[in-house]
Parts: C-alpha cells; sequence; structure tokens
C-alpha cells in the first residue's frame, strides 16, 4: 500500500484536485550496487521452471500451430499465414471481437459503481458494514456453473422472474438471452454483477487508507459531498482502479464459460453473440480445426497485450502514485 | 466504532436513504442465490409456473438427499480440498519467493522474465488445455490429486501480486538485517515474509475460490467420478438431467456452501487481506 | 518408467514380463477366463450408469479378474475431454461413440477393428439392425458394437388433446392432420400457455431430418459427398417447421432456447413433442407420465424416421486390447442387451432383446419405435467430419425457422456451404 496515512497528516488541503503525475515506482535505489549473486535465482527458478514447462511451452506450440494445417488428432503440415489470412476474411472473427468488447465495456462500467458503493459502505460509523460486505462480495466466490443456471432461469422469456417482474409495469420482456444484441448484454450484467463485489472490496480498502483530514479540510472550505467524492476519493484511488481495471480487462477478453453456460447450445442468438474465446472453442474442439483455433488464439493473446500496454502507457495520465 | 463517531465524515453515515441504497444493491447481489435457495426446495412443476412461485410451502429436501446419491459427494469433496491445499501452498510459498526477487533483487534479466511470466496471463486457458495434458500424462498424474493440481502452483498472477506487495513494504528494515548479516533468504522469510501476511492472505483466498470452482481442467486429467472434485460432479449431474431443475439447483447450493461458510467466518480477515490487493 | 525396464538387462526384463501384467505382452495374448486387467469404459449418461454396472457384474461372472471402471463425462464436455484424450494416445479402453463423431476416429486410425471379434464367430453382425452396422463401419470394416439404437416418434399429451377437442394421433396421421391438431391446441388453450408442439431443431435428429426424409429430401447424398439442401423436397421438409413457428403452433426458438422442449412437454405445456428412444425414461419418471403416449410420426410423401444408435468402440491403441475387446463383445451380446432394456437404460440394438424394452414402462405403446426400425427407418447422415457442416446447419437454420429469411434462402446457401466443406474431406 502507497496511499498511507500518515504521509498525508498535516497537509491542509487535498493536493489532489490537481495531481501532479507520478512514476511508478522504480526497484529501491537505496541498495549496494551490482547484483545479489545466486540468490534471486534461488527464488525465481523453481517459478520460472513451472511457467516455461506447463504455460510458456504450450503457448509457443500454439503458435507454431497457428501456422499450420493439423489432423483432427495431431501431425501437422506448414502452411503459412494462411490460417491468419482465413480469420481476416471471418466475418464471425469480427463479430464475435465487438461482442467481447462489448462485454469487457459492460464489466468496466461496473467499476464506478463498485467506487460509489464502496464509498457508502466505508463511511466511518456506518452500522451493519460488515453485513453488506458480505453480501457484495458473494456473487464473487459462487461457482460460475451454477450462476450461470440461477440467471437462466431468472432470465427465462416465459417462466422466468425478471419478466413476471416487468409484466407488474405493463412491460413486456424480450427473451434476453436468446435475441441477438440483447443476450451479450445480459451476459454483460451478469459479468458485472459477478464482479462488482471484488471492485467494493478492493476499492473500499484503498478508500480505507485516505486520511479523514482531507475530508475535514474540505469540508471547512464548504465542498459539497459531490465535490468531496470527485476531487479526494476518487484521485486518491487511482492505483487500486488501475489494477481493478487490468484485472477486468483480461477477465473480460477471455469470456467464455458463462456465455457457454449462460446461452445453451440450443441459442438461436448463439451465432450473434459469440466470444473470442468461444471461437477458438468451437474450432478447436468441435471442428477438429486445431491450427485455425490457434491463429485465433494468438489474436487474443495479441489484442490482450495491446490492450493491456496501452493501458500500462496511459496509467501516467491518470494514475497518482504517492 | 463510537469512537470515530466524532469525525464530520460520518455525518449521515446511517441516514435512512444510505441504509436504503446499501440494502437495494444488497438484496440484488444475493438475490440469484435465495432464488436458487428456493428453486432447490421446490418442485419441478412449481419451477415453471407463472406467475412464479416464491415459497414452495411444502419443502422439498428430499431434493437435496438426491445429490447425495447421485453424486459420489464425500470423494469428491475430499477431492477438492485436496488440489486446493496443493495448490495454496504451492502458490504462497513459490509465489512470495519470486515476487520477492523481481520485487527487491537485482539480477540479469529481471524485467525479461518479469514479462514472460506475465504474459501467460492473457492467454485464455484453454488455449493450452491439449498440451498441458499431454505433460501430466507423460508425467503419469492423470487420475491423481497431484496432476489435477500441479499446473495451478505456477501463478503468473500471485507473482504479479506479491511482487506487488513486496514492493509496498518499508525498505528499512531490510536494510538494518543486511547491515547484521542476514543472507537474502534470512531476510525473505524472518522479516519480509511476515510483513507480507495480508497480501498472502489474499492469495490465498483468491487461490482456494478459483481452485474450488475450476471445472474444464480437472474433467480433461480425471477419469473417474470419484477423482473429479466437486465442480466437475456437478458439471456431470447438470449434464445428465436436463430439466430437473430442484435437484440441480440443491447440487449447486451444497457444491457451494464449504466454501460460502469459510468465507462468512473468516469475513473480516478475508477483506483485509483481499483489500490489500488492491494497492497499485 | 517404461523406457528404463527396456534398457534393464535381459534378465530382468523376462523378469518382469513373468510378474507385471506389461500391457503389451498382454494384448497379444489371448483372453482367458484367468485374464488380469483394468480397463476404462467412458460413457456420457449418467442415467444409465445403474444397467452399465449391472452387465459389468455379469462380465465379471466370467472374466473375474478384468476390473472395468466407468468413466461419466458430460455430454458438454464428453468430446472435448476425448480429442484432447486422443491427441495425447490416451484413449479409454472402450467408449461410447456416435454417429456423427465415428467416421473421425475410425479415418483416423484411433478404433480398433472388429474384424478379429467377427471372423472368431464372437460377435455376428446379422443379429443386429443393419443400418446401424453401416453406421459403424468405414471403408467396409466394422469397428463399432450396436449398443442400442433409436428411432424418433410422435409424443403426446391426452389430457390436452382431450381438453383442446383434437384427437390422439394414429399411423394414417399426414403432416395437415398434424399440424391442424397442433393449431387446435394452440388456439383453445392459448390463455393457459400451451402450445401444440415443442421439437427440439439444434441439430436434426427430432426434427427436420425427419420431415426432410417424408417429404422425399435428402441431407447428403448416399455417396457422402454431395448436400441435400438444395432439392426442393429437403426444403418442404425444412417448410414444415418454420410454419409450425410462424403460425404459434409451436413456441418460437427464443421460447424453446430458454426453456428446453423436453421440459415443455413434461410440464404440460405441449401438446406434442417429437422425440426419440432415448426419452422413454425420462418421460416415464415426469409427474405427468400418465398423460402421455406415444404413436408413429405423421407423414408425407411416405412415412420415415431416422435411425441412429450408440455404439461401443475400443481404442486402437489401448494397453489391455483384448480385454477391452472381450468387453466390447459382451456388451454386444443378448445376455447384456436384454439387461439393459430391462433396467429401461436403452432400446438394444440386438434384434430380438427389446421385449424387455416394450415391457419396461406399460402405459407407453413402444413398440412403435420398434415398428419403425423395421419398415422405415433410414441412416442417420454422417460423413467423414460431420460436425464440419452440422455447424454450418446450426448457424444457419435458425434463421429459416424463425422466419427471419426465407427456408429456400437460408436452405441454398447451406447447400454451397455445406458442399464446400465436403469437399475438403
Amino acid at each position: 500500500m502507497t496511499l498511507r496515512t500518515g504521509s498525508m497528516v498535516g497537509e491542509s488541503r487535498a493536493p489532489a484536485a490537481h495531481p501532479v503525475p507520478v512514476a511508478a515506482p522504480k526497484a529501491p535505489k537505496a541498495r549496494p550496487k551490482g547484483f545479489d549473486g545466486y540468490w534471486p535465482w534461488l527464488f525465481v527458478l523453481p517459478t520460472l521452471f513451472g511457467v516455461l514447462g506447463f504455460y510458456i511451452w504450450p503457448i509457443i506450440q500454439t503458435g507454431y500451430l497457428s501456422f499450420t494445417e493439423t489432423g483432427p488428432f495431431g501431425g501437422e503440415e506448414f502452411i503459412g499465414v494462411d490460417n491468419y489470412q482465413t480469420m481476416l476474411a471471418d466475418g464471425n472473427v469480427g463479430q464475435a471481437l465487438t461482442n467481447t468488447l462489448v462485454y469487457t465495456i459492460i464489466v468496466l462500467a461496473g467499476i464506478p459503481i463498485a467506487l460509489l458503493m464502496a464509498n457508502l459502505v466505508n463511511q466511518p460509523g456506518l452500522r451493519f458494514a460488515s453485513f453488506y460486505r458480505v453480501l457484495f462480495f458473494m456473487p464473487y466466490i459462487a461457482m460460475p456453473t451454477a450462476v450461470a443456471l440461477v440467471w437462466r432461469m431468472i432470465y427465462n422469456g416465459d417462466f422466468g422472474i425478471l419478466n413476471w417482474m416487468l409484466s407488474l409495469v405493463g412491460i413486456d420482456g424480450p427473451y434476453w438471452t436468446s435475441t441477438p444484441g440483447f443476450a451479450i448484454v445480459s451476459v454483460g450484467i451478469v459479468g458485472m454483477w459477478a464482479s462488482l463485489g471484488f471492485g467494493i472490496i478492493i476499492l473500499g480498502a484503498a478508500l480505507k487508507n485516505i486520511s479523514p483530514e482531507y475530508y475535514e479540510a474540505a469540508q471547512l472550505d464548504g465542498a459539497t459531498r459531490w465535490k468531496q467524492f470527485t476531487a479526494i476519493t476518487v484521485p486518491l484511488v487511482t492505483p487500486s482502479l488501475f489494477f481493478v481495471t487490468i484485472i477486468s480487462v483480461i477477465n473480460g477478453f477471455q469470456l467464455f464459460d458463462l456465455l457457454y453456460a449462460i446461452m445453451g447450445q440450443y441459442n438461436p442468438a448463439l451465432v450473434q453473440s459469440q466470444s473470442l474465446v468461444y471461437i477458438f472453442y468451437n474450432q478447436a474442439f468441435i471442428q477438429n480445426d486445431k491450427g485455425y483455433a490457434a491463429a485465433i488464439g494468438m489474436l487474443i493473446l495479441v489484442v490482450i497485450g495491446i490492450v493491456t500496454f496501452f493501458q500500462f502507457r496511459m496509467q501516467k495520465k491518470w494514475v497518482n502514485y504517492v | 466504532m463510537s469512537k470515530e463517531s466524532f469525525s464530520p465524515a460520518q455525518q449521515g453515515a446511517n441516514s435512512v436513504r444510505t441504509h436504503l441504497v446499501l440494502g437495494i444493491i444488497g438484496f440484488i447481489m444475493v438475490f440469484p442465490f435465495l432464488w436458487q435457495l428456493i428453486i432447490s426446495l421446490s418442485t419441478n412443476d412449481q419451477v415453471m409456473s407463472v406467475p412464479p412461485t416464491f415459497w414452495p410451502g411444502d419443502l422439498q429436501w428430499g431434493n437435496f438427499v438426491d445429490v447425495f446419491t447421485k453424486l459420489p459427494f464425500f470423494d469428491q469433496f475430499g477431492v477438492s480440498v485436496g488440489i486446493t491445499v496443493i495448490r495454496v501452498i504451492g502458490q504462497v510459498v513459490l509465489c512470495s519467493m519470486a515476487g520477492y526477487a523481481f520485487a527487491r533483487m537485482r539480477f540479469r534479466g529481471r524485467g525479461i522474465f518479469l514479462g514472460v511470466i506475465l504474459s501467460i496471463l492473457m492467454v485464455p486457458p484453454q488455449v493450452y488445455l491439449i498440451p498441458q495434458f499431454q505433460i501430466i500424462q507423460n508425467l503419469g498424474l492423470l487420475n491423481t490429486i497431484l496432476g489435477i493440481a500441479l499446473p495451478g502452483i505456477f501463478s503468473a498472477f500471485g507473482v504479479f501480486l506479491m511482487r506487488q506487495i513486496f514492493l509496498g513494504l518499508p525498505l528499512e528494515l531490510e536494510e538494518a538485517a543486511r547491515l547484521d548479516g542476514a543472507n537474502p533468504f534470512q531476510i525473505f522469510y524472518k522479516i519480509m515474509l511476515p510483513l507480507a501476511t495480508p497480501g498472502i492472505s489474499a492469495l490465498v483466498i483468491i487461490t482456494t475460490l478459483w481452485s474450488w470452482n475450476d471445472l474444464l481442467w480437472p474433467l480433461v486429467v480425471t477419469t473417474y467420478a470419484e477423482k473429479m472434485p466437486l465442480s466437475a460432479g456437478l458439471a456431470t449431474l447438470a449434464g445428465s438431467i436436463t430439466t430437473d431443475y430442484p435437484v440441480m439447483m440443491a447440487a449447486s447450493v451444497l457444491a457451494m456452501a464449504p466454501v460460502l461458510i469459510l468465507f462468512i467466518a473468516l469475513q473480516r480477515r478475508v477483506v483485509d487481506g483481499l483489500a490489500f490487493s488492491g494497492s497499485k | 518408467m517404461r523406457r528404463i525396464t527396456r534398457l534393464a538387462p535381459l534378465a530382468l526384463v523376462a523378469a518382469l514380463a513373468l510378474t507385471s501384467c506389461s500391457a503389451s505382452a498382454a494384448s497379444e495374448e489371448p483372453i482367458t477366463e484367468s485374464s488380469e486387467a483394468s480397463i476404462s469404459y467412458a460413457v456420457w449418461d449418467e442415467n444409465q450408469v445403474p444397467a452399465l454396472e449391472a452387465n459389468i457384474a455379469a462380465f465379471n461372472e466370467i472374466y473375474p479378474n478384468i476390473e472395468v471402471k466407468i468413466d461419466i463425462t458430460p455430454w458438454a464436455q464428453y468430446w472435448t475431454k476425448l480429442q484432447t484424450q486422443a491427441s495425447g494416445g490416451t484413449l479409454p479402453d472402450v467408449f461410447w461413440m456416435n454417429g456423427p463423431n465415428f467416421q473421425l476416429y475410425a479415418a483416423n486410425d484411433q478404433l480398433e477393428p472388429m474384424t478379429n471379434l467377427i471372423d472368431a464367430g464372437d460377435v455376428d453382425p446379422a443379429n443386429y439392425v443393419e443400418v446401424l452396422n453401416e453406421l459403424y463401419s468405414y471403408d467396409d470394416v466394422q469397428y463399432g458394437m450396436p449398443k442400442d439404437f433409436d428411432t424418433v416418434a410422435l409424443w403426446y399429451n391426452k389430457a390436452i388433446l382431450a381438453e383442446a377437442g383434437v384427437a390422439t394421433p394414429d399411423d394414417t396421421w399426414t403432416w395437415d392432420d398434424f399440424h391442424t391438431a397442433a393449431k387446435t391446441v394452440s388456439d383453445t388453450l392459448a390463455d393457459q400457455g400451451v402450445y401444440g408442439v415443442a421439437t427440439g431443431l439444434t441439430g436434426g435428429q427430432e426434427g427436420y431430418y425427419n420431415t426432410i426424409l417424408q417429404a422425399g429430401g435428402f441431407v447428403l447424398s448416399d455417396d457422402g459427398t454431395t448436400s441435400g439442401y438444395d432439392d426442393p423436397k429437403t426444403i418442404r421438409g425444412l417448410q414444415f417447421w418454420a410454419d409450425l413457428i410462424a403460425d404459434g403452433s409451436s413456441p418460437s426458438l427464443q421460447q424453446l432456447s430458454d426453456t428446453p422442449h423436453n421440459a415443455w412437454f413434461t410440464s404440460s405445456k405441449t401438446a406434442f413433442f417429437w422425440s426419440g428412444t432415448w426419452s422413454v425414461s425420462e418421460l416415464a419418471a415426469a409427474s405427468n407420465t400418465l398423460d402421455l403416449n406415444v404413436a408413429p410420426l405423421p407423414q408425407d410423401e411416405k412415412q420415415a424416421t431416422v435411425i441412429h444408435g450408440v455404439a461401443n468402440v475400443v481404442s486402437a491403441n489401448s494397453p489391455n486390447k483384448s480385454a477391452a475387446q472381450a468387453f466390447q463383445a459382451y456388451l454386444g451380446g443378448e445376455e447384456a442387451q436384454t439387461l439393459q432394456a430391462e433396467m429401461g437404460a436403452a432400446n438394444p440394438a440386438f434384434i430380438g432383446a427389446g421385449q424387455a424394452f416394450l415391457d419396461s414402462v406399460d402405459h407407453f405403446d413402444l413398440q412403435v419405435f420398434i415398428d419403425e426400425a423395421d419398415n422405415y427407418a433410414y441412416p442417420f447422415p454422417v460423413s467423414k467430419d460431420t460436425a464440419a457442416w452440422s455447424t454450418i446447419e446450426n448457424e444457419l437454420l435458425p434463421q429459416a425457422f424463425s422466419g427471419a429469411r426465407t427456408v429456400e434462402d437460408v436452405a441454398g446457401e447451406l447447400a454451397t456451404r455445406m458442399n464446400e466443406a465436403l469437399a475438403k474431406e
């Protein structure tokens, strides 16, 4: 935690209203020059070997497969960039990329809500605070397959409770999970619901570390509660916001299980609602085209890599490390 | 609490409006679970009725009994616990060591190796399913708890998390110990690790939840029901009964219950621990 | 491990061969009553496990030292898992196979031919429905031991039909009779949310494959090289379903996605349900089971149903091949198949063993399924890479059934793309 209360005590005014961008802390410099000999390797090698053996090597294999045409049970032939050309011409891939983005954006839209809720639940002196926290965190611990089953039943167009409630106010609800357009949004709402608690907890912790003196000073200046929220709270939790954003984007781009479980296999809207990982799965395990699937796997890697890279580059513009 | 109540920021904290908002959102958050519980105690006909049946009246506890007869529940519970313990211990040891080295030690290629480790976060697990399966098979570990758990004791997320945590710890203690002649391992083990306890508890919780809910991988490397974890057993059950919603819901309530109870019991520690992982 | 034993001194190898049940050695030996082995048996249907366990117990009375362990994987993950295992060369010793996937595994040398079993007289293909032997043969070599078979018939709910004033179906019904009946139910009982018919339209087995045949069309040419979707008769078979949905005789595709077709029927929300033999156990256990019964499918140009069945196959790489084959042959035998039928698990493929299946549920006229198989059952369409074009069916046909595009338009595109996929095989 870098947002240590102590470092801010005594400052009369929140400096965060016009934050000065501060670079992320570099490696500690107060250290004898040179290297730490063999010690670091003792610490790092077990993990490095495991990661190389169980993850990097499979990824390299996938990278190679993406340039081949594969037999259904192994055996491959080098075909250059054919799979990538097919991918560029495949309308489903573009659609899936769009859907994946829509889903990710919906999940990201949950972060401001999480911040507002965290702000509410972390007010000093709030009664039942820990009870609320348990409520908010429950979706995060639930088993995704079980969650999907319940949501399927809630969303059910004929017998679901959601449309029944809408019918009470005279709205004829759609078939949420089987209408193109609505489907990916419905899945996104579940994704947001499932991750809201995580954001509330993490952002809530960052809020606890903001010195009350900032707020006291702001109140003396006559700032409204909303002004306090935007001028003090938000800037001071940006490092945590950054962390939540990175994790949400990575998880969002890997959408598969939730989509598969909520939409089911008999869904007329499936083609218009698939995600990138869904296409990968379909090509690799249903259509047995592992070479083409590998190319889509590489696309996912590159897209997430680029987005994450830019997030790290952009963080200087809005993240305040104290 | 009462001491803090002098803080001006607290004004209005317990207003009706605040509790109303929190209560409504809280209800939305838990509603699917309540609904699940209600369905698990209903009959199939009640589930398919319009308007919905909010209270089944005659509670169908038999749905829960059915789960135990249809699944080797206790075997699978044991497997779930086994793989979770191995993954948690493995990640705590390996990720805290690697995270510490990446945060505080200097060695050639540090940035590159960290980048390599982090890159695996960006590949969906379905992509390396088959190669990983072949590795576990070649090691002769199919159908074993170790085989299910092994790839999961290496975690890029864990390394990243622990690195961030060590980066946030003060340098002074470390320097003092170094001047006293402690070697890097002693510094790590005796001084830094205890300071990182909140971060470690965050790692423990995240790993536990992920491991408990992990589905596709255990299903692929195990072949017999009694060697599967609960998550896979539940999927087997859901796949074989396509229309008996109450029994399916009862099964998922039972599968979720252990983690939920653990979570409520450890609520404070969990929240503080997780909170820590949010720091930059 | 195995490599080390190969490098070990000869004497040690000999000693090991004597004491251990070394896999490769065992498969060379003929199977005897004292043979020892442990084999795995992969299946996807939890409901059939009690019957399979009974089969195994009976098998162990002959071969007490062959241990058979059942591996149940849910349908949703079954083929993913088999794929992964096949890529690693560790398929289960014996496993369930279906028509659409069979040629893929057979053509890629994953399955052990049954030639030696047939030559030795352990298995006589004449005992099984001929179409099933053909379904599980590739290049005239049989690989799959037919386990059971499914034909599709018309399930109906007597109570709903009576309430709507519609006669119960019989073997004279034409498409028009059926459509009128379904429409009447939907119109009469609309206030209760009851529809005429619900049928699974993802994959053709329950619905459109049957109507395509009845209209005189085809999905795949006999030589497996050409799509039949641009044939006017095939299009007529698809139009049947689009019409049912269009006038509200059937719930929409969206409704069928939100609530599966079988759930509509078991909760008395539809009067008719096109489904196969596999639904017998589910419908016998449904709460409205006493209202239900089954009749032949309605006819158009002719009477027709697709026939499909699961087969037991042996992995070509099984380390315990002879034990696995002994089990495969046993599962195909009259004793095992009769037991399966008695336990109501499946309709046996062994001709004549089905009586027990007919008797398993008194209030259903299950003879319908057998008569269909004997008189007008046509093979389920499969090719070497069925998944390549069945995915296209599932991608395009919903647009036709929902009325978003005309059936002709969709069927034309489907034929073109299916022919492209077939050309790649």
